[in-house]
């Protein structure tokens, strides 16, 4: 689909996140539009879980809006969460819960009709036939996540909001994801993913946004944030492999002091 | 595209529904919960004949109370809270007072069994039988009860995020009222002990239960009680409601 044709699923204009005097997010703004995956990436601290919690309603920002299916966050709260799928960075359920309660848990929430038939199919879809009737603890790190994705897409939410899905994950369950996350985009949503991967966001990306110290510092393509600053002597300087990567550039723009 | 949220009984439904199979799967824990009011009737035969059959089971009642109140509830919540079940609940679009509903109703329907257990253990073993008005307003003087030792546990859970340090405090609070409440009854404890005892939330909890198993002993004594058993839960449902925060960052 042609950029210019798509229409924004999310606006974030402004915002500012403060935790006391401390400001998290500093007059951040960005669009995802619908069949878009676009990525937040910065550093630890550099203000991309607070932005997400902001979009997400678990964090209310001092000023600046944010609109989800037009649908501003503060003014319509459920109607913008009913629009959006949301995997937080740890997700748990009541440990007492099968996978299958809490799917249809959800489903409930979400106003999907959820017969037998349709639950097992949804389980055979994310490969676990069989864990219907599992504990949410007692899978693998891979198939918690699995599950996860399967309950944020269960309504079939036009925005999808995914906190570092592939944290601690192998190269194989990394790779199924991104198939996943990329079928999401095929189907017309928005996705917005933060990660701290170069390589998740170069793979799975269509734009990425930089974000550091609570400011946005570059959006753009993956490929053009590249280009645009292949020739800096911060990147060069950075660069180990013969050639310019996403990393370098991330590095020269955020800098290389390690963050806590 | 035009989006329409659940109806709110939809959500409570699928809520309560959860909560009900959480605590099913716990109920070894429950009938841990519901055995030590159950073994207090059978054990105390001997104040059946001494100070009435009011008295053992309001006390019985009372004890299941604090166990549901301060032990059960501030527990699940805090170790809910901790693992982020109730961040991934406020994301969706439910209404958020929903979740502590569903949370609260299930612990009700805990109350209603825990009331309905001492009164067979006690017909069962001590042959107490009451009015059926008794039974009635022992129903609804346990509800009121209950919320005194939930609006308790939400203050703990409040006040408290570590899921360790709730559990902790909670049976620190826990063992502070029952050995208060209980000791202060027995008549080798000074009068000044037992009347401060009396306006404590055991004591007023147990002069309402008692009064209500039988109702026409209901007096003034049993008005100041009911009004300062309301007064505590205003205020600790204040407090604890004020002070809770839905995660542990």
């Amino acid at each position: 689909m042609n950029p210019q044709q798509q229409a924004n699923i999310l606006e974030v204009d402004n915002l500012n996140v403060y935790y006391g005097a401390f400001q998290a997010v500093n007059n951040v703004s960005f669009n995802v539009l619908q069949g878009e995956i676009f990525g937040l990436l910065g550093p630890n601290g550099a203000g991309k879980t607070s932005t997400l919690s902001a979009v997400e309603g678990l964090l209310k920002q001092q000023s600046g809006t944010v609109t989800v299916a037009g649908y501003d966050t503060l003014k319509k709260p459920q109607y913008a969460r009913a629009a959006m799928g949301v995997q937080l960075q740890a997700t748990s359920f009541q440990p007492e819960l099968y996978v299958g309660d809490i799917l249809e848990l959800f489903a409930s929430i979400y106003k999907v009709a959820l017969t037998k038939d349709k639950l097992n199919a949804l389980l055979s879809e994310i490969n676990l036939a069989d864990a219907g009737n599992k504990k949410f603890g007692q899978l693998s790190g891979g198939q918690q996540q699995r599950v996860s994705l399967a309950i944020t897409t269960i309504h079939d939410p036009q925005l999808v909001l995914l906190d570092e899905p592939t944290s601690g994950l192998d190269p194989q369950s990394r790779r199924q994801l991104w198939t996943r996350i990329e079928a999401i985009r095929e189907k017309g949503n928005g996705v917005l993913l933060t990660t701290h991967s170069m390589e998740e966001a170069e793979a799975v990306c269509d734009r990425i946004s930089i974000i550091d110290h609570g400011r946005i510092i570059a959006t753009g393509t993956p490929q053009s944030l590249i280009d645009k600053h292949r020739n800096d002597p911060e990147v060069i300087a950075v660069s180990r492999r013969g050639r310019i990567t996403l990393e370098d550039v991330f590095i020269a723009l955020t800098g290389s002091a390690i963050r806590s | 595209m035009e989006i329409t949220l659940p109806k709110t009984s939809t959500v409570i439904a699928a809520l309560l529904r959860a909560d009900f199979t959480t605590l099913w799967r716990n109920r070894r824990a429950v009938v841990m919960t519901l055995l030590v009011p159950m073994i207090i009737v059978f054990s105390w035969k001997a104040y059946v004949a001494k100070a009435g059959g009011a008295f053992v089971l309001s006390n019985a009642i009372t004890l299941g109370l604090v166990a549901i109140g301060l032990m059960g509830y501030p527990n699940s919540i805090a170790r809910d809270r901790e693992k982020g079940v109730f961040q991934r609940l406020r994301v969706s679009p439910l209404p958020l007072w929903t979740i502590m509903a569903s949370r609260l109703i299930v612990q009700l329907g805990l109350i209603l069994l825990l009331t309905v257990l001492v009164f067979i253990s006690g017909y069962q073993f001590d042959h107490i039988t009451m009015s059926v008005g008794g039974y009635a307003c022992t129903f609804v003087a346990a509800i009121v009860g209950g919320a005194v030792y939930l609006s308790l546990g939400q203050v703990i859970v409040g006040l408290i995020q570590n899921p360790e340090s709730v559990n902790s405090t909670a049976r620190l609070v826990y063992f502070a009222f029952i050995m208060a409440g209980m000791l202060g009854q027995f008549e080798e404890f000074s009068g000044e002990f037992k009347k401060a005892v009396e306006w404590t939330p055991y004591g007023t909890v147990k002069t309402i239960l008692a009064s209500s198993l039988e109702p026409a002993k209901w007096d003034n004594h049993t008005n100041m009680a009911l009004l300062l058993t309301l007064g505590y839960i205003v205020v600790f449902a204040t407090l604890g409601i004020k002070w809770f925060k839905w995660n542990t960052k």
